[in-house]
């Protein structure tokens, strides 16, 4: 339902568009040929075989360097719970001296079997699902104080290393933001060629259709970072300083 | 900041002079201009995507209105509310009223250029809201309590120990001049008022009509952590920020973070459409877009300006732009510099007020080469000249100088005819002589060309023209007509 | 088939460095190209039109429209004046047909100097030798405006026993602009002073260019500044005839 300051902004657009003939018919069609010449949109969704699904992988490894973006292969969910387990007692906390782990209610992520992991450790880590308002406060504030928050993620894609996120019940996005360490586990399979396959899919793979894109659709390449004191670059500006993926390969 | 166009001249002669200004601009050209030129080159379609985008951009433009709807209608079915503002008084005053009608006292903002061109914290403070920069950059400026000096690095006018010295003396801490140790400084500060925030403020790079969502591009991290933590997050967006289609996405983003940082994609890219659901209240519980006018549907009226509106404010241009690479940002006195802001400017607060802004560069067109989606600034800057030359009823402009236009009109009678050149010549010729030289070349002319000899010596006129020579030593003539 | 070229000799170099015109008629006589040369010719409209006079450019275009539209092939020594009537004289007859037609007509047979050797004789080499180190200079409405940057590089490097350097930004503006200079002298001088800067970095003793704006522009600090650096336009260059 359109509100007055609506009517009235876009009846002043489509007077200054039409030359002031407002009931002008709208031109039909869509004159820009998306996919002319140079921009060519795939057509399907790629199904890839194994060899090609590690060629990738071995894109992001390289793709990860220059951002400083940590990838490790591994064989099986087990060999990175290790991983994990050992990242999370060499790291000390960056405000304070608790350690905690926040990490997202998704299947790849609840495999790892984090508390059993991390019970030696004494490292606790919770799975913040903010669905009652009542514990809301306590399930942020878990989260505010993690110095490691684990996610999983929709795609990941090689040519720059960008993990791709939606948001979800249980799968919040302050919890690959706010901890000073963000650690991200995926499949093999997840890792896409480019952001045109990624938008590609986004539009025609039906339960992507279906679900839509969530209320926050995430790109993240890397640890947070900014040059803006004379254009010195400096890992860790406001998001996690520090970026770990963690990729099964179920060799 | 207020905006003063007219400062132009006076604030770009300190500039040239000040040696830190300089260093900090030969570095960002440096780094950003070459490097987005590379980037371009190393896209798997090549620098000619520009075009491409160009295309989709323009046709956006021309499709505004309905864009603006079917973006309106999405926005609000996934949950947000929005809000179409005419004018910089009216953003502010739906800003006010959210504010205020939610009883926020603190406002944590990403950075955005339509926020400083509504000078919207300037109202927020009258208010009795503290609004706190986020962005690095914005936020070493506003401890200094001065504008931003570039779209994407607004402190790059400031040196380490510039930056140092302003930490110490506003922020209490002992001094240090190191970049890393500075930023974990402004880190730690903003991130407990991350935590306490009651509305996080964010611009918008690009919004997609057809999901509904807006994006945001930072490296930081500020913007996510403003959209995300505070119970309300409010978006300004100019109203032509906006791509019709998710796939179009695709270019347009790769695009503008080569255009603006020389980086394939920027460390975080958020689409957002929606506040925080009862079965998921990690977000903000409330959603507000603000689409904002200002002036932008003037443009939009102008078919010759039209074009502009495809800009998508990634700083490509200042970044190779010989003018803006010595005078800095500050020069062009408003919200918008380097080319983008000698057109915009204009268009937006008067074209006689920030006269300086569009006759003050030499159209090199490296701006245009650099531009993700190939704008023909050059273009538009000369029809700006050409309504400060002659006036302009629809723009209301008024003629900059009757005496230069009596100067040309007396120019273009001179060249009607070869005889009153020759004159012209000849008389030039006579004056000459009355000028002192050095080496053979005129140390000295007179008003209003003495700008020239300020720096430089001028060659003087040659004894004979080519034509005379031509006539005495070539055989056979030409016809030429008249 | 002998080319036939008509001068179009821009007010610059006519008034100001007539010895740029006399270099080029002489490298055009010795590849053989028969010249004629419309005397009553006087300038483009280009400098009202950069300052938005358009009426009275318009007026210095319909004259040069003229003058030219019967020349089989016109030859500039000027990247910008040829930029002017290839690129902005469909913008002063947008509204008359009749005229953008003629303009049109005018612009397919317009080329600058170094671009009608390599592009349009196919000469890449014509026999100069300068035995210097030397750069260039690319002017923005040459190298921007119509796209010609790697034929003066061609010609120069094979200039026998050149010794031809490139400079650090050479495509970055030289602060000239045409009125520009005048208007916004402190930002001009400080735009001029990194070309210099860059141009005596080179080594190079002579800087080339092929639009006597910049390097008047450059050659007034040069001078200034007492050094013993030298502008020189490519057809100057390529002039210096070999001795055989």
């Amino acid at each position: 339902m359109a509100s007055a300051d609506q009517r009235a902004f876009l009846h002043n657009l489509r007077r200054a568009l039409t030359g002031n003939a407002v009931n002008a018919p709208v031109p039909a069609g869509d004159p820009v040929d998306r996919q002319a010449g140079i921009y060519q949109r795939p057509t399907r969704v790629e199904s890839r075989g194994r060899e090609e699904r590690l060629s990738l992988l071995d894109q992001v490894i390289e793709e990860s360097g220059p951002i400083n973006l940590k990838v490790t292969a591994h064989k099986d969910i087990q060999s990175v719970a290790m991983g994990i387990r050992r990242l999370a007692v060499e790291s000390q906390p960056e405000w304070g001296d608790k350690k905690q782990v926040a990490a997202w209610n998704h299947p790849l992520i609840k495999a790892l079997n984090l508390p059993e992991v991390l019970k030696e450790t004494g490292i606790p880590v919770e799975f913040p699902i903010q669905t009652h308002a009542g514990d809301r406060e306590k399930q942020r504030q878990w989260i505010f104080d993690a110095y490691i928050g684990i996610t999983s993620a929709d795609f990941c894609l090689a040519d720059s290393a960008t993990l791709v996120l939606k948001t979800r019940a249980g799968q919040d996005r302050s919890v690959s933001l706010v901890p000073s360490i963000h650690v991200a586990v995926i499949r093999l399979e997840q890792i896409l060629g480019s952001l045109k396959e990624l938008y590609f899919i986004l539009d025609n793979d039906p339960e992507q259709v279906q679900e839509g894109l969530t209320p926050c659709l995430t790109f993240i390449t890397g640890p947070s970072k900014t040059a803006d004191i004379e254009a010195t670059m400096v890992h860790g500006a406001h998001g996690p300083r520090e970026v770990y993926l963690f990729v099964v390969t179920g060799e | 900041m207020k905006p003063n166009p007219e400062q132009y001249t006076a604030t770009a002669r300190t500039a040239v002079a000040d040696p830190v200004l300089q260093k900090a601009l030969a570095g960002l050209q440096d780094r950003f201009g070459r490097g987005t030129a590379l980037a371009y080159q190393q896209l798997p379609e090549g620098p000619d995507l520009r075009h491409v985008a160009h295309d989709i951009r323009m046709d956006a433009i021309q499709h505004l209105d309905s864009l603006l709807d079917e973006l309106a209608g999405n926005f609000r079915k996934n949950g947000g509310q929005v809000y179409f503002a005419q004018d910089a008084k009216d953003a502010v005053a739906y800003c006010l009223k959210v504010a205020q009608e939610n009883n926020v006292k603190r406002v944590v903002k990403g950075k955005s250029m339509v926020t400083e061109e509504i000078r919207l914290n300037d109202a927020l403070a009258d208010a009795g809201i503290e609004a706190l920069e986020t962005d690095l950059g914005e936020y070493i400026i506003q401890l200094a309590n001065e504008g931003p000096s570039h779209l994407i690095a607004p402190a790059v006018h400031k040196s380490k120990e510039d930056v140092g010295r302003l930490f110490t003396e506003k922020l209490g801490i002992d001094y240090t001049d190191d970049p890393p140790s500075l930023t974990r400084v402004a880190r730690k500060a903003l991130r407990e008022k991350f935590l306490a925030a009651d509305m996080g403020l964010s611009g918008c790079n690009l919004a997609c009509a057809e999901t509904g969502h807006i994006t945001t591009v930072s490296n930081e991290g500020n913007i996510r952590m403003a959209s995300t933590l505070p119970r309300i997050h409010m978006v300004f967006m100019g109203m032509e920020r906006i791509a019709a289609r998710l796939q179009d996405l695709d270019i347009l983003l790769r695009l503008l973070c080569r255009g603006a940082a020389a980086q394939k994609l920027g460390t975080y890219v958020s689409h957002i459409s929606g506040p925080a659901s009862p079965d998921n209240l990690d977000g903000p519980e409330q959603l507000h877009l603000v689409i904002l006018d200002n002036g932008r549907s003037k443009m939009l009226a102008d078919p010759d300006f039209r074009e502009m509106l495809c800009c998508i404010r990634c700083a490509a241009c200042l970044n190779v732009c010989p003018v803006y690479g010595k005078i800095g940002g500050h020069s062009y006195g408003f919200a918008y510099s380097g080319p983008v802001g000698a057109v915009v400017t204009p268009l937006l607060i008067g074209i006689n007020r920030a006269a300086d802004l569009c006759q003050g560069e030499t159209l090199c067109g490296a701006c245009q080469n650099a531009c993700p989606v190939n704008i023909d600034l050059p273009r538009m800057l000369l029809l700006l000249r050409a309504k400060l030359a002659d006036g302009d009823e629809k723009w209301q402009v008024s003629r900059r100088s009757s005496l230069e236009k009596a100067a040309y009109q007396f120019w273009a009678r001179i060249m009607q005819n070869r005889r009153t050149y020759d004159l012209a010549v000849d008389a030039a010729q006579l004056l000459q002589r009355l000028l002192p030289t050095n080496r053979g070349m005129l140390r000295f002319l007179p008003p209003p060309f003495n700008g020239w000899t300020k720096s430089r010596d001028m060659q003087p006129l040659a004894a004979e023209t080519f034509a005379q020579w031509w006539k005495a030593n070539q055989k056979g003539d030409a016809h030429g007509k008249r | 088939m002998k080319p036939k070229a008509t001068l179009f000799i821009q007010c610059i170099v006519d008034s100001v460095f007539p010895k740029v015109g006399q270099s080029m008629v002489r490298v055009l006589d010795r590849l053989g190209v028969s010249m004629n040369y419309p005397s009553d010719q006087t300038c483009c409209g280009q400098p009202a039109f950069n300052s938005g006079y358009r009426g009275e450019a318009r007026g210095a275009a319909k004259r040069f429209i003229e003058i030219f539209e019967d020349a089989e092939t016109i030859v500039c020594p000027s990247g910008s004046c040829v930029s002017m009537v290839r690129n902005h004289y469909s913008d002063l007859f947008e509204n008359d047909p009749r005229w953008l037609e003629r303009a049109r007509h005018v612009a397919g047979k317009t080329f600058e100097f170094s671009e009608f050797l390599v592009d349009i004789l196919k000469v890449e080499n014509v026999g100069a030798s300068f035995e210097k180190r030397v750069t260039y200079h690319d002017s923005c409405h040459l190298m921007r405006g119509i796209g010609v940057s790697r034929q003066p590089r061609t010609l120069i490097a094979n200039v026998n026993g050149i010794d031809f350097v490139e400079m650090h930004d050479a495509d970055r503006c030289c602060g000239f602009g045409g009125a520009f200079s005048f208007k916004y002298p402190d930002i001009s001088t400080a735009m001029l002073e990194d070309k210099v800067r860059n141009i005596e970095a080179s080594g190079a003793g002579v800087v080339v260019g092929c639009d006597m704006g910049c390097l008047m522009n450059i050659q007034g600090m040069l001078n200034r500044k007492n050094a013993n650096i030298k502008t020189m336009h490519i057809a100057e260059l390529l002039d210096h005839e070999t001795q055989s």
